[in-house]
This record gives structure tokens, C-alpha cells and sequence, in this order.
């Protein structure tokens, strides 16, 4: 585990962005820090769509919109004075996506949690950052809650959970 | 020339009787217009169109516009057919909008993976000349497993020693298949009570529909678990009971137990998880279970088999 890493899950929501902000936040003026903003792909459901075509055409969006918010939040840092070589970015591809490049490891889409936790590991951070949405005990119990399932199952590293 | 309905029936079924004789279809992609007596052609089989399928719920009938009641001409058999209709709708679960879609990619697909597999309705899919997915599925020769129960004519403690063991030792088996199907990646993704059938002749338990889907990432399957903990708690309790059914049960608002919001589940706020205020024959350890579900709840079941680890023990000590 290496202090000086953090590693934010965003998922290209306003908690997210709230997220890599309360880090540029905390960070600014801070030297030998990395920073990975992450982002785990989640196709959109492959049912939900007449046939492959329009459901690939909507991959295609999707990662576009994605990728556009991971880099408009690097620049975000760099408003913060954080040097760009201070952050990086990381794009889990979906291990069904249709525009797959064989990375060395995609999501399998049961856990987004799971997979944060992995790369947080994997990569020795210190550090897990991820905004809150604030669902309610229904919702939780239906529909899951990524920042609670990293509170509850994170291991070795210190976990911000941004409101 | 392509043949006319009558042609058709002559050739299948002479001594069938049709009021209508209507159209031909290859193309069921209008599938509004098409009603009995018309027939469906497609994959080789000829499927003449006895009614639209309708829901009944509270008395009321909804007609189903892209079920068609069928007879298959080549076998005579009944089977209905489900032709391609999107449809993206809002499922209210109490306070909760969850965004659904009808998919028949996701049917076609569970079909063939539970061929053979009599947990299930059984049938299959083909496309008809402008490629829309039909499927063809055998009718379940039986009733909703919520009406069987609903209509056995004992008081709730009869039910609940003479007849719970052998519902409960089923109702586990269609646990176990739902399970399979989130082995395999797949939601059911319309689990109620209309859903799971009493086939008449083994009294085996049928799961119908599985063309429901919707977008959850991080609990793809929490929609089925809870689901599941509706049904045994309808089948635990005989029925649904809210605050006023426990009034009437007990005859007196004063002879009543006193009942908290957690006693209630979690989404639907008027229905009693907690049966055991109201029957405390029921064990502790099944109770535990329903409490699950519950307002009350603090740990939930977040996969089926968490939620059989525990239920499978309380068959077991009830015998």
C-alpha cells in the first residue's frame, strides 16, 4: 500500500465530479502524489435495444461521454495547480463490450465495487475515493450501493466517501 | 398465390370450427391487427389465432395485445405466441420507480438456455419474414401457484402444519432455478405471484415471463431476491395482511398485537413481514427470514443462495 496513491472511482455522475474536486481539493499543493481517476465501464443493457447494431451504437456514445469526463476532470485538477503528470487515467473496459481492446482485465459487470477494489489493490493504493449518491434502505436493498459495498469490503487502504 | 385461412384449416383441420376466417400473416410486426381467426406463418409452422392473451388482476381484464392464444394446426396443440413489442414502462415498488423494458432478445435467449429444464415454461423462438423474434411457448396446463394456495380451503394453522412443509420443499426447488439463472448471467426480472404456476398434474412449480429487464448494476439481482421473499412470505402467511386484516383477524383492535413499521416489509409498507406476532407458531427461525424483507431489516440477502442458506434449515427443522 503506498500512501501517496489514490485512486478515485467516478462513474461520470455530479457525485463523482464532486468526488475528483474534494481530492484536487485536499491534494493542491502537495508533491509526489498519483492520482488515477477511474472509471469502470458499464454497458448500457444489451436487451433494451432492438438488435446489436443500435445497442453498439450506444456503447460507442457511452464510452465517448465517459471519456470525454475523465479528461475534462484531469483538466479540472490541473485548475488546482496539480502538476498532469501527478494524474492519470484508467478506463476498465467491460469484458462484453463490443469495442474491447484485450485488456489485461475487464469487469465482468456483477460488482462495480468489486472491480474498484481489485484495481485498488492491484495497483497498491492507499487511498479509495468515491462520491455518494445517498439512496435510501429500499433502494439499497434493490438496486445495491457501490460506495457502501466498498466501505464494507475494503481491505488495507483508507476509503473517502464523498457526499 | 399464397393460400387464404380457409385453404389452410381444409388442409389441417376440416372439422374445425372458426367463426372468422381472417388473414394470412407472415409479417407480425402490426401485431394489433391481428386477432382470431387469422393465422400466423412462420419457421414452417402454421399457428391459427384463437383470442389475445389478458392479464386479470382485481377483476379486471388486460388485454395483452402481442400474446396471441394459438392452435398450432400442424399438432393441434394450444400454445401462445409473443410477438415483438418494446415497451420501456415504470415498475412502482412502493416509494420506488424502477425503469423496466420488455425485451424479446432476453426471453428468446433464457428459452433456450432452460430447454428440457421443467422449472421453466418451456417453448422457443423463431423470426418471421421481417426478422421480429416470436416465441412460442407451450401452455402451462395449471393455476397461479398464489391462487392454489389462496383458495385451499383451511384455517392458517391447518395450512401451516399439513400443507406448508410440501409448498415450502417446492418453493426452495424454484429458488434453486432462479439461482441457475443468475448462474448463467440471467434475471428473471418479473418475479410476483403471477409469475410462478401449480402445474396440475405433478403440482411442480413453473416459472412464466422472463422478457422484464432493467439496468442495476451493483445488485443485478436484488429485484429477483426480493421478489422471492415476496412470494414466501405470501406463501408462509397464506395471504398478504395489513394492518387492518390483523384487525379483523384478531376480531378486536385491543386483542391485536402491537405492530411497529419494521414488522412491515421494506417496500410494500402495508403488508406484515412479521408473521409471527400474528401466528406465533411460526418458528423463529423462519421469521427470521421473512424479517429479512423487512422495514426493520438491517442485513439484507444480497444473492439467492444467501437467502436458500437460510430458508433450506427451516424446512428442515419443521419436519
Amino acid at each position: 500500500m503506498d500512501v501517496n496513491k489514490i485512486l478515485v472511482a467516478i462513474d461520470g455522475s455530479e457525485n463523482s465530479k464532486r468526488a475528483v474536486e474534494y481530492v484536487a481539493d485536499v491534494v493542491k499543493g502537495c508533491r509526489d502524489f498519483e492520482i488515477t481517476l477511474l472509471h469502470i465501464e458499464r454497458l448500457p443493457d444489451r436487451d433494451v435495444f432492438p438488435d446489436e447494431d443500435a445497442w453498439k451504437k450506444e456503447c460507442v456514445a457511452h464510452r465517448g461521454k465517459i471519456e470525454s469526463f475523465l479528461s475534462e476532470n484531469k483538466k479540472m485538477m490541473a485548475e488546482y495547480s496539480i502538476p498532469e503528470k501527478m494524474v492519470s487515467t484508467d478506463y476498465m473496459e467491460s469484458c462484453d463490450s463490443p469495442l474491447a481492446k484485450e485488456p489485461s482485465f475487464c469487469s465482468r459487470g456483477t460488482s462495480i465495487a468489486r472491480d474498484i477494489l481489485h484495481v485498488a489493490e492491484k495497483g497498491h493504493f492507499g487511498t479509495v475515493v468515491i462520491g455518494r449518491r445517498g439512496v435510501s434502505k429500499a433502494e439499497e436493498f434493490m438496486f445495491g450501493s457501490v460506495s457502501n459495498k466498498i466501505v464494507h469490503s475494503g481491505k488495507n487502504c483508507t476509503i473517502w466517501v464523498v457526499q | 398465390m399464397s393460400e387464404t385461412v380457409k385453404q389452410i384449416l381444409n388442409r389441417f383441420q376440416s372439422d374445425a370450427y372458426m367463426g372468422r376466417q381472417g388473414k394470412v400473416y407472415t409479417d407480425t410486426s402490426d401485431f394489433m391487427r391481428i386477432t382470431g381467426g387469422d393465422v400466423i406463418v412462420f419457421k414452417d409452422g402454421h399457428y391459427l389465432v384463437l383470442r389475445d392473451e389478458v392479464e386479470r388482476s382485481y377483476g379486471i381484464e388486460d388485454p395483452k395485445y402481442w400474446v396471441k392464444r394459438c392452435r398450432h394446426l400442424e399438432s393441434g396443440e394450444r400454445r401462445l405466441l409473443k410477438l415483438v413489442f418494446y415497451e420501456k414502462f415504470f415498475l412502482q415498488m412502493g416509494d420506488i420507480k424502477i425503469t423496466c423494458y420488455r425485451s424479446p432478445r432476453k426471453e428468446a435467449r433464457i428459452l433456450d438456455l432452460v430447454r428440457g429444464d421443467l422449472r421453466f415454461m418451456q417453448g422457443f423462438s423463431a423470426e418471421d419474414e421481417k426478422g421480429n423474434t416470436i416465441r412460442v411457448l407451450d401452455v402451462v396446463k395449471g393455476k397461479r401457484l398464489d391462487n392454489w394456495i389462496y383458495e385451499l380451503d383451511v384455517d392458517h394453522r391447518t395450512y401451516f402444519f399439513e400443507y406448508l412443509p410440501q409448498i415450502l420443499e417446492k418453493f426452495i426447488g424454484a429458488c434453486e432455478a432462479i439461482a441457475y439463472l443468475h448462474a448463467n448471467g440471467e434475471k428473471h426480472g418479473d418475479i410476483r405471484r403471477d409469475h410462478l404456476w401449480r402445474e396440475t398434474s405433478s403440482g411442480d412449480y413453473v416459472w412464466i415471463d422472463f422478457d422484464y429487464t432493467f439496468d442495476f448494476h451493483e445488485n443485478p439481482f436484488g429485484l429477483d431476491v426480493f421478489g422471492l421473499g415476496g412470494l414466501l412470505l405470501y406463501i408462509v402467511g397464506k395471504g398478504f395482511y395489513s394492518q387492518n386484516d390483523i384487525i379483523t383477524l384478531f376480531g378486536d383492535k385491543k386483542k391485536a398485537p402491537d405492530i411497529e413499521q419494521g414488522d412491515f416489509l421494506l417496500v410494500f409498507k402495508n403488508r406484515l413481514a412479521n408473521l409471527h406476532k400474528i401466528f406465533p407458531y411460526i418458528p423463529e427461525d423462519l421469521n427470521w427470514v421473512l424479517m429479512h424483507f423487512s422495514a426493520g431489516a438491517s442485513v439484507y440477502y444480497e444473492t439467492v443462495g444467501e437467502f436458500l442458506s437460510e430458508l433450506r434449515p427451516c424446512l428442515k427443522n419443521m419436519r
